[in-house]
């Protein structure tokens, strides 16, 4: 696990302005923690010396502290001021790391859910929408940890932890050798233990998104269930689903705690063993009160940062994939339906299939299979056949919304000229189509109708749109017969206006009133 | 609504109660949080005193006590810190599975009314992520919260056993960092925190949508509005994540502000006592560098308030959407696993008679049905007809007891049709009834769990499916798409054929059976009718679909009074 990813920089600009701001403070912060602990060594010192004190212990860096501070006065006034300053630093990286936290959140957000809207319907169709969503929602959500505790502790483990070590090595160098010896260790653990937790948290992740969509498939089908008399039994099932996700969830913080207890543990006996030989040199006369004090009031501060890194490791980890697989959806190539020429206006145009073919999903079955046939203008053309044979996936093909496997679909213009819509603008191409699909959504307004509501209204809009290409799929499905006599009505219009009109139908009433009925059929894929 | 008037706190704990958190455990937890982080004040409390006690050149053996207690709250602190976690998220983690399936029980047992409107986004987030948050009041909340009083303790007792004014000094400033935080995160987050929940909400359903009908917006152009509709989610998600943030800043800053004081005040107290005499040097310098590691569990406090707030007002939605019986009655206990029948299974008889008198069906604020009085005996079809959005589906649903009639009865062999006869007496395939992102095998035997494969099998032949069936990768154990995606309307609609032949129910209702069916699929529906009236059932088909009224024995036509659509 890369402890940033470059990405987030490069590509999203807050997360570089916060980078740039919180190091900076970091270092201010280095240099408060170093300040105070030479305040409280000097106000100390004096208690605890046997004789009075002759050498400055704090050698050169007395500069920075004064020997004044010896007295009690003048210390707590140099540490009053250190601590309204961090007071004030404090408050202001709080506020900056929510902001830019939640700022990279809706950028990266709006970039996915822009990116996988534009993957086509068969991408929709395939789960991965379902699996997108917690991504894009929850997933993302888990970078506001990492921007601010995560990030912040990281540039502290950049800035104190080498400002304090070379302090501690000017004052006392066998100290800094022990600090030293350990730093190192506590990278090279990090980097282990991260390598386990990358691919589990990478799995659990997996296993959250797994379990989130069949936990929801249930209660979707709850419902269904209580109609059938069977909506008890699954909660067992959601107990067995809770429980597989509870274990792999352990058994991935069983190990991605212990690079927290591996840190401390380095940590904290290195702080206890700095302490010891200190004390043990007091007492022989080897190094002043006053430099064991400081050296003493360091040591912890120089791992903290290094500690809280690892105390916040997880929360990242479970972010920085979250940022991950957003990334990998961004970076993944929408299949591009068009070319790059302007498309042409389908007043009057013919719509042209020929040998049109798409496989399935499964890449089973052809569905249509080598459909042909030209869709006039002025005329109302009908698409039938067995359900599962390809008539919706047929219209997608004619609006652009996907790519055949074979074949293609033109337009013939009312100048006669012939344009292949693989040369041109798709989507202008589509939205010159009033579409109407079998389960229409209408947006957000349209989840609080009916399926029938949402049949009329969306019917409404593409008969009153002034697109000359209609493409009507089950039109007359979760309709009244008076309501269908009225559709059919007002398709005859649509062609006598000299409108396309491309249907997709069982209902006998309309397809008798067609000028022309086109059969699509399926074929098992090729083998080979 | 009885959930209406429950207040955040008591539903997070009718929720902890609900996620059976084990108090054994939890004391664990709060034992090793305490051990782990006292093993930090202890090192720093020894390691100052072992200092000082150098200082005056003594013996080298006098330290040697000293120098062990100092490694070995060295190694305890890692060490004890590991186990609290590892503990605390397993009680946790245990939490959240109960509570998963207690609220999945009582939507199971609410009434279908309050299930029915449930949208595919709102269930997302509510139910996965508010779940959760209670789970982390228990890691994040309470745990800390317990090892910070009973770490400060410590601290404390250190200092006030040695200078009592020193242990008065760090109390006071222990209190502003924990209860002065704790009240400064709490009035100002309580608002923003469950503002915050409720935009993340609306975020999620806004992305659901725009990713969703991605190609009818891109047809319609109107995939800006989508965006926009986000953004302006993202907006309002935003501003709350403001209002909880700043008094979260605020808090920080008093922290570092009472750690700081703490130390001036007991520095002040330690060298001026020990200037006049009355402390020793070792003392001096115990209770000057305490305040240096007596923090760090206090400081926990204001993102466990937050914390608790968040989950509090999480666990109120979860009771909003799926509330406990007024009389604080347990629903009943899951099935023991592996598929049984249906719960009441010993209660179902074996033909039943359906009769409507006088009966008309509304939902609050709809226009009722007209009037319709009849009767379906046992191996009779009845069809009721009438155009679309006139309220055949709410007939359904009084019909079979999932709606009180709004005027006349609605009776189950003589009984008036209850709750209790829905799934027991009779079943209802629903014009969008549900199929599970699972096999084709265990779809049908949603209907029953004892279903074989030669029933399965008999099942899809009599809805014209058996060729189909070939044609798929894994036979009857293919996977269907979640919501059955990756099937067409048609193959659908005779798989819901299929496992409402395939119910054990004497009654069933088939609502808009016409729908997509073309002409295999009217076929299908004709032989699943023959079947079920061989088999003595009570049928009763909702359709607007004229051609299939052949295949019922009697026609019942309804209309809404004054309408005529």
């Amino acid at each position: 696990m890369r402890p940033v990813d470059p990405r987030l920089l490069a590509r999203i600009g807050p997360a570089r302005r916060y980078v740039i701001v919180t190091a900076a403070l970091g270092l201010a912060t280095a240099i408060i923690i170093g300040l105070q602990a030479f305040a409280i060594s000097r106000a100390l010192a004096p208690v605890l010396a046997p004789a009075p004190l002759t050498e400055d212990g704090l050698g050169w860096l007395g500069l920075a502290m004064p020997v004044a501070a010896r007295d009690l006065s003048v210390a707590l006034a140099w540490i009053g001021v250190l601590v309204a300053l961090r007071v004030a630093i404090t408050w202001v990286q709080e506020r900056l790391a929510h902001r830019a936290g939640v700022d990279v959140i809706a950028a990266l957000r709006a970039r996915v859910v822009a990116h996988a809207a534009r993957l086509g319907p068969r991408w929709v169709a395939s789960g991965d929408g379902a699996s997108i969503t917690t991504t894009a929602t929850r997933g993302l959500d888990g970078l506001l940890p990492y921007f601010v505790r995560y990030l912040p502790q990281l540039l502290l483990a950049c800035t104190v932890t080498p400002l304090m070590l070379l302090v501690v090595l000017d004052l006392d160098w066998i100290s800094a050798a022990i600090i030293g010896l350990t730093i190192p260790l506590v990278p090279i653990f990090m980097v282990l233990i991260g390598l386990l937790t990358q691919a589990r948290s990478a799995r659990h992740i997996e296993a959250m998104e797994r379990l989130a969509a069949r936990t929801l498939d249930l209660i979707s089908g709850l419902p269904t269930l209580r109609a059938l008399g069977r909506h008890l039994g699954p909660a067992a099932r959601v107990r067995e689903l809770g429980d597989r996700q509870r274990r792999a969830t352990m058994g991935s913080l069983r190990i991605a705690f212990l690079s927290g207890m591996v840190l401390e543990l380095l940590t904290t006996l290195a702080v206890a063993l700095v302490a010891v030989t200190l004390g043990f040199r007091l007492v022989y006369g080897e190094v002043s009160i006053e430099t064991a004090l400081a050296v003493l009031v360091l040591a912890p501060e120089v791992y903290l940062p290094l500690r809280n890194v690892g105390t916040h490791f997880h929360a990242s980890a479970d972010g920085l994939a979250a940022a991950d697989a957003a990334f990998a959806v961004l970076d993944t190539d929408p299949s591009r339906v068009g070319g790059s020429g302007p498309a042409p206006d389908l007043t009057g145009a013919a719509i042209v299939a020929t040998g049109l073919t798409v496989a399935t999903p499964d890449a089973a079955r052809h569905a249509p299979h080598r459909l042909s046939f030209e869709a006039r203008p002025g005329e109302v053309t009908a698409l039938v056949g067995p359900n599962g044979d390809g008539k919706s996936t047929a219209l997608l093909a004619l609006m652009g919304l996907l790519a055949g496997d074979a074949g293609a679909v033109a337009a013939r213009l009312s100048n006669g000229a012939t344009v292949p819509l693989a040369e041109v603008d798709a989507d202008a191409w589509a939205r010159q189509c009033a579409w109407v699909p079998q389960r229409p959504d209408l947006g957000v307004e349209g989840r609080t109708m009916s399926l029938g509501q949402r049949e009329r209204a969306a019917l409404a809009r593409a008969f009153e749109s002034d697109r000359p290409v209609l493409v009507l799929d089950e039109p007359t499905a979760h309709l009244d017969s008076a309501a269908r006599g009225d559709v059919v009505v007002r398709i005859r219009a649509a062609a006598a206006v000299g409108r396309t009109v491309i249907v997709a139908s069982h209902e006998p009433a309309l397809i008798g009133a067609a000028d022309r009925v086109v059969e699509v059929l399926s074929s098992r894929a090729a083998s080979g | 609504m009885t959930a209406g008037g429950v207040s955040p706190a008591r539903a997070l704990r009718r929720a902890l109660t609900d996620a059976q958190v084990s108090r054994a455990r939890t004391t664990g937890a709060v034992l090793w949080g305490t051990a782990a982080i006292g093993s930090a004040v202890g090192l720093a409390a020894t390691a100052a005193w072992m200092i000082a006690k150098a200082a005056g050149m003594p013996s080298p053996a006098d330290l040697a006590i000293a120098a062990v207690v100092v490694r070995f709250f060295g190694v305890g602190r890692g060490l004890f810190r590991y186990l609290e976690r590892l503990a605390s998220h397993d009680v946790a983690l245990r939490g959240v599975v109960a509570l998963r399936v207690r609220v999945y029980e009582r939507l199971a047992s609410a009434p279908p009314s309050r299930v029915l409107p449930l949208s595919r986004g709102q269930v997302m987030a509510r139910l996965g992520a508010d779940i959760d948050a209670v789970g982390d009041a228990v890691v994040r909340g309470l745990i800390p919260t317990a090892v910070a009083v009973s770490v400060s303790g410590v601290a404390v007792t250190i200092a006030a056993i040695t200078v009592p004014v020193a242990g008065a000094a760090l109390a006071a400033w222990l209190l502003l960092a924990g209860l002065g935080t704790a009240a400064l995160t709490r009035r100002s987050a309580r608002v923003a925190a469950s503002k915050g929940v409720t935009a993340d909400a609306l975020v999620t359903e806004r992305s659901l949508a725009a990713i969703e009908a991605a190609p009818e917006h891109l047809v319609w152009g109107t995939q800006a509005d989508a965006m926009d509709a986000l953004a302006n989610a993202e907006t309002d998600s935003r501003a709350a994540h403001e209002a909880a943030a700043r008094p979260a800043a605020l808090a920080a800053a008093v922290q570092v502000l009472a750690a700081g004081g703490a130390l001036i005040t007991s520095i002040a107290i330690a060298v001026s006592q020990a200037f006049a005499g009355t402390i020793g040097p070792t003392t001096a310098a115990v209770v000057a560098l305490l305040p240096l590691a007596a923090f760090e569990a206090v400081n926990a406090i204001p993102a466990a308030v937050q914390q608790l707030e968040r989950s509090a007002a999480a666990a109120r939605r979860i009771e909003e959407l799926a509330p406990y019986d007024d009389a604080g009655q347990v629903p009943p206990p899951a099935e023991q696993r592996g598929n049984r029948g249906p719960a009441s299974a010993s209660a179902v008889r074996s033909a039943v008679t359906i009769e409507a008198r006088e009966l008309s069906a509304a939902w609050p604020q709809m226009a009722p049905t007209r009037p319709v009085s009849f009767v379906v005996a046992p191996g009779e079809v009845v069809a009721i007809v009438g155009p679309s959005g006139i309220g055949k589906t709410t007939l359904v649903a009084t019909l079979a007891g999932a709606l009180a009639p709004h005027g006349g009865e609605a009776l189950i062999d003589g009984e008036r049709a209850s709750v209790a006869h829905l799934g027991a007496a009779i079943a209802v395939t629903a014009e969008d009834a549900h199929l599970f992102g699972t096999t084709v095998f265990e779809n049908l035997r949603a209907a029953r769990g004892d279903i074989t494969e030669a029933q399965a099998r008999d099942a899809l032949a009599t809805v014209g499916l058996a060729a189909w069936v070939e044609t798929l990768p894994d036979g009857l154990d293919t996977l269907v798409g979640s919501g059955g995606g990756t099937v067409s309307g048609g193959e659908r609609r005779r798989l819901l054929l299929a496992r409402a032949l395939l119910t054990r129910q004497p009654a069933h209702v088939i609502d808009e059976p016409g729908e997509h069916l073309d002409a295999a699929g009217r076929e299908a529906l004709r032989a699943v009718l023959a079947r079920m009236r061989e088999e003595g059932r009570t049928v009763v088909i909702v359709t607007h679909d004229l051609d299939l009224l052949d295949a019922a024995d009697r026609t019942v036509s309804i209309g809404s009074v004054g309408s005529d659509a």
